[in-house]
């Protein structure tokens, strides 16, 4: 565990380098950097943590030539949402309450706001519903009548957004309550009056919400800090709250919490380098339920094309809306936005855009295909080889515990010999771990590796037959080196006294050690490179286009890999593919 | 919303409802079997627009009410299989502004929702087809279309 303790320090070192800078948008300065792609001053930021990186043994195989992320921990999350916002509220001479209402609108992004605001403020103002001016004024009369429970009041007794329309404090805390209620669409709350837009922000919820309605609203509103923003994810880990702001960009796709869990910043899975997010998904749903629930799955739900939550369909219209706040509208035949739908696109059951798919014979068939080879000993083959794989990392990383907690100071005494001749020991079982995650996402990968697809046997026949001899070579290395570090060091921690050729012993684990590291960093680097041929030549017959930013591992061993870390967000990416894969 | 607002409020709609209300439409709380009055259910009927293939029909709608009105919508339904393009096989009607999502706000009355639907019965939303047959003649067939609106209308005559 050492080694991970290294790595989160590394990333701490990166937000202290980062604040300490006199950067005008410290924060911001991650998108500043982004935008305009200015390498040499990142560089001369990260320089530093890339060399440590290097040395850090815990690195191993998915070693990471620089950290593009920040572990970010509730005070943590609090801190940088009220500086987004006190940002925002400076810039534009706005209140708090406003630039609350702007960023959330604006998905958390500050220079988008900034943008959009210099561009055209009256068409931001509109379309957030922060009014200027109220459009209804009753501070005049002595009575009015709400708009809800149509009592006439007092006027002492209304409360009204910005817009100025007037409703009783009573049906003010019932609206509110009931959206807040409802889930963190209450963010995004608006006037009771039909078709008045005004925002309700958190100064409304603060006058008229009760204490348990307040707190929630809070809670949404943190969440939404992670959850709405393109560069920031919640750690997967059970019971983990901290989260990953990956906004600083490059670096590997596998971050590592906090809590030392590793996961793929993409899909948050655990880290499944050198396998892609698609087959892993695939995989994971497959194994997560019993094979009835996979076809129903299949079935009646699709994952919205914008935020990816899951979405069954329970009536009859084909024009889904997302829960806000994604609030996204599509088309569940073809899965694009219902804007571009109409009466051109054939409107309802006969959606033309997914007719033509259809003759084309490309949707669904991931779905078909999956069917077809849907055969049981196939599935049972790599499921029992990925599972016992995952088993044996979980083993191994108690045996790594234990080893550091317990045995390695008796090996010290038994064996006198120091701390740091031991270090190979750590390595030896780190390089275990990590050799056992990557050989589990072998076997799904394996899995999908396709069959029947004519065109692209030939090909593949090559490319398993050499995936096939790295696979083999990794794996007895990985087999023989477990045994060693599990097997022979027993020996030596129950032995009586000094073992004479415990120096020998240290020898052959470094070395198997080292043997088993380079083997498997080329059976990840056939795989990676297999995934690129295979994609490219796909590509070329099939002329789609394919994000640059596709959520594979991106950096592979042939230098920087992604080259252009612009706007470009990896789940963007996903989710172009996503729509691709139905299109083609 | 606080207790009881749902039946205060409807007490209140359906005070101002008697007081003024569209000509040719009818809303009234449900008369359970003892003689009490159910506000939470209310048998509305919609006169077809006049100079429209609708004119002539007096279209039956209930609308049930939850406990949290008027924060969420009412349910609107005409009978089972009720011909047009935004009404579900079950009748219920599909309607941006009695979508909880998309345009509920509480302080919509019972008077907008119904003269909503009155517009609705002559404007269908072909974006936001509900049921197959209504859909697909309406787009594709607009003679047979209106056969089918002019027979529901005869289907559906002024009660007295």
């Amino acid at each position: 565990m050492v080694s991970e303790d290294n790595v989160i320090e590394d990333s701490v070192s990166v937000e202290d380098d980062f604040d300490g800078d006199d950067y005008e948008y410290d924060d911001g300065g991650d998108d500043y950097d982004d935008d305009y792609g200015d390498a040499g001053d990142d560089d001369d930021d990260y320089g530093l943590v890339e060399d440590d990186d290097v040395d850090d043994p815990g690195a191993m195989v998915s070693r990471r030539p620089k950290l593009g992320y920040t572990v970010l921990q509730e005070a943590d999350i609090k801190q940088r949402q009220e500086d987004d916002i006190s940002k925002v509220s400076t810039v534009l001479s706005l209140s708090q309450v406003e630039a609350t209402i702007l960023l959330r609108h604006y998905n958390w992004n500050v220079n988008e706001v900034h943008d959009e605001w210099f561009s055209d403020e009256e068409r931001v103002r509109k379309s957030v519903g922060l009014f200027e001016r109220q459009v209804v004024d009753v501070s005049d009369a002595s009575e009015f009548t709400c708009g809800i429970c149509f009592d006439l009041l007092p006027c002492d007794n209304f409360a009204s957004a910005s817009c100025g329309h007037p409703f009783c404090q009573e049906c003010w805390q019932g609206y509110i309550c009931t959206s807040i209620n409802d889930g963190p669409g209450c963010l995004l709350l608006r006037c009771p009056e039909p078709s008045c837009k005004a925002a309700v922000g958190p100064d409304m919820i603060d006058k008229l919400a009760p204490c348990e309605e307040k707190e929630k609203y809070s809670q949404f509103l943190l969440r939404s800090y992670i959850e709405d923003n393109r560069e920031a994810k919640w750690c997967p880990a059970p019971g983990c709250e901290n989260a990953v702001n990956f906004a600083v960009g490059g670096g590997d796709f596998d971050v590592t919490c906090l809590c030392s869990y590793r996961f793929c910043r993409n899909c948050t899975v655990e880290a499944h380098r050198p396998v892609d997010c698609e087959t892993v998904t695939k995989w994971m749903l497959k194994n997560s339920v019993d094979g009835e629930n996979v076809n129903w799955i299949l079935h009646h739900s699709k994952t919205c094309p914008k935020c990816k939550r899951p979405i069954e369909k329970n009536q009859g219209c084909m024009h889904m809306t997302c829960t806000p706040p994604c609030s996204y509208e599509f088309c569940w035949l073809c899965l694009r936005a219902w804007s571009s739908h109409g009466l051109a696109t054939g409107g309802f059951y006969s959606c033309n855009v997914y007719e033509a798919e259809m003759q084309k014979g490309n949707v669904d068939a991931a779905m078909r295909r999956e069917m077809a080879k849907n055969s049981f000993e196939k599935y049972t083959h790599y499921y029992e080889r990925w599972a016992s794989n995952q088993s044996s990392r979980e083993k191994a990383l108690e045996d790594l515990n234990r080893m550091e907690s317990e045995n390695m100071e008796k090996l010290c005494n038994v064996q006198c010999t120091t701390m740091s001749q031991l270090k190979c020991i750590t390595e030896a079982w780190l390089q275990i771990v990590e050799c056992r995650r990557v050989l589990k996402w072998t076997y799904a990968y394996g899995y999908y590796l396709p069959e029947h697809e004519k065109t692209k046997t030939q090909f593949f026949e090559y490319l398993q037959g050499i995936h096939f001899f790295f696979f083999l070579k990794a794996e007895a290395g990985l087999e023989r080196l477990h045994r060693c570090a599990e097997k022979e060091l027993d020996k030596y921690v129950t032995a009586d006294g000094p073992s004479s050729d415990f120096d020998d012993f240290r020898t052959k684990l470094t070395g198997l050690t080292s043997v088993t590291k380079t083997y498997f960093e080329n059976l990840v680097r056939a795989l990676e490179n297999g995934l690129e041929d295979v994609n490219s030549t796909a590509c070329n017959k099939t002329v789609s286009p394919r994000s640059p930013a596709s959520p594979r591992s991106p950096t592979g061993r042939n230098g920087k890999g992604r080259g252009s870390r612009g706007k470009e967000s990896p789940r963007a990416g996903g989710a172009s593919k996503n729509v691709d894969d139905t299109s083609k | 919303m606080s207790d009881g607002i749902a039946r205060s409020r409807l007490a209140e709609e359906r005070k101002a409802w008697r007081k003024n209300h569209p000509h040719g439409f009818v809303a009234k709380p449900e008369t359970r079997a003892d003689g009490s009055v159910d506000l939470m259910v209310w048998h509305c009927v919609i006169p077809g627009k006049n100079g429209t293939d609708w004119e002539g029909g007096y279209f039956p709608l209930t609308l049930n009410f939850s406990e949290e009105y008027p924060s969420k919508p009412p349910k609107c339904k005409f009978p089972n299989g009720f011909f047009h393009p935004n009404v579900y096989p079950s009748g219920i009607v599909c309607l941006s502004i009695l979508s909880e999502r998309r345009g509920w706000r509480p302080s919509i009355t019972v008077k907008q929702i119904l003269v909503g639907i009155q517009d609705l019965l002559d404007q269908p939303n072909a974006t936001d087809a509900a049921q197959t047959e209504g859909h697909q003649l309406y787009v594709s067939n607009p003679n047979e279309y209106r056969k089918r609106v002019q027979q529901q209308v005869l289907q559906y005559p002024q009660s007295l």
